[in-house]
């Protein structure tokens, strides 16, 4: 067994589905960051470096698919919140769409071989 | 919430610095602000005020959640998982870098950001040719003081050279001490060009 091919094979399967975990995470409710982060490791047991999560949640908001915003807290350390735009919205829906035939053709593949 | 607002609330809410009741973990926490606050000091004001806020959260959070632990390691924790400043921010910041360059047209930060980029792309080292080969430029202007000879060279009234030609009749140099003030606007209209395709390129990438 090629560990360290599988080791790579995991990272940049993780990598790619980052952005789609986030903004599946955060399509009903707002979630601050350490939330979000919580949330995804707890239900998809991926260790995230969480310190790439924030340039990754400002990128998804360039692109518009999200927006943020600080709410002030009373310990005086504020929460940035995020929450899906309807861009967002549109977009998450079109991903959705593709995962699930991408995962029936893995299916599919995966069955025949076994 | 709109923009303005938005804007005029991060504007009130400021960086503030957790108090921690150990005094090594205070310690430890203020190293990590400061190599925070290090790492982003090539970007804007406002870029990295979001920054150490979004991260400043972060690790208040983690303490938050984690108050059975021992303070202090419950604080490394949370430093260690955030990853080192200095790569996990490396795309962020090469990206700001370039965008604060391209603005200001200042030499110096588009440099920094190209050298911060160039591993993001053949094109950046392209850029970076495309800067040096205005060096060539600046190199002719000082060539012309040294040696009024260094010129812009016709031959049969074609454009031939730009430099140097010794002893031949054929080739006229056309410009005279002209040729300083043509190379310096040549060299700022080229400097212009090539930084405003630059922030296109960075505008086109971020589309994508």
């Amino acid at each position: 067994m090629k560990n360290e091919f599988i080791d790579k094979w995991k990272s940049q399967v993780k990598k790619g589905t980052l952005s789609f975990l986030v903004l599946n995470a955060i399509r009903k409710k707002e979630l601050y960051g350490y939330e979000l982060i919580e949330i995804i490791k707890k239900s998809t047991s991926i260790e995230i470096a969480e310190g790439t999560l924030y340039p990754l949640m400002n990128r998804l908001k360039k692109e518009g698919l999200t927006s943020s915003k600080w709410v002030e807290q009373e310990s005086g350390i504020p929460r940035k919140y995020y929450i899906l735009t309807n861009e967002g919205k549109i977009t998450l829906k079109q991903m959705r769409k593709y995962w699930n035939e991408l995962q029936e053709s893995i299916t599919k593949i995966t069955n025949n071989e076994i | 919430m709109n923009y303005k607002n938005q804007l005029l609330k991060l504007r009130t809410m400021k960086f503030k610095k957790i108090k921690l009741k150990d005094k090594n973990a205070q310690r430890v926490y203020d190293n990590y602000i400061n190599s925070l606050r290090n790492v982003l000091k090539p970007i804007l004001d406002s870029d990295r005020q979001e920054v150490l806020m979004e991260f400043n959260s972060h690790i208040y959070e983690h303490l938050q959640n984690n108050k059975s632990e021992i303070e202090i390691n419950a604080l490394l924790n949370a430093i260690d998982k955030l990853g080192a400043p200095e790569e996990v921010l490396k795309p962020l910041i090469a990206d700001k870098l370039l965008e604060k360059a391209t603005k200001s047209f200042n030499p110096i930060q588009i440099l920094k950001a190209l050298l911060l980029n160039i591993t993001n792309g053949v094109s950046y080292i392209i850029f970076f040719l495309l800067y040096l080969s205005l060096g060539f430029f600046v190199f002719l202007i000082f060539a012309k003081l040294f040696n009024s000879n260094v010129g812009m060279y016709y031959k049969e009234g074609k454009f031939q050279v730009l430099g140097l030609i010794k002893g031949n009749a054929d080739y006229q140099e056309i410009l005279g001490y002209w040729f300083i003030p043509v190379m310096l606007i040549t060299v700022i209209i080229l400097y212009f060009i090539i930084t405003l395709i630059l922030k296109a390129k960075r505008i086109l990438n971020n589309k994508k």
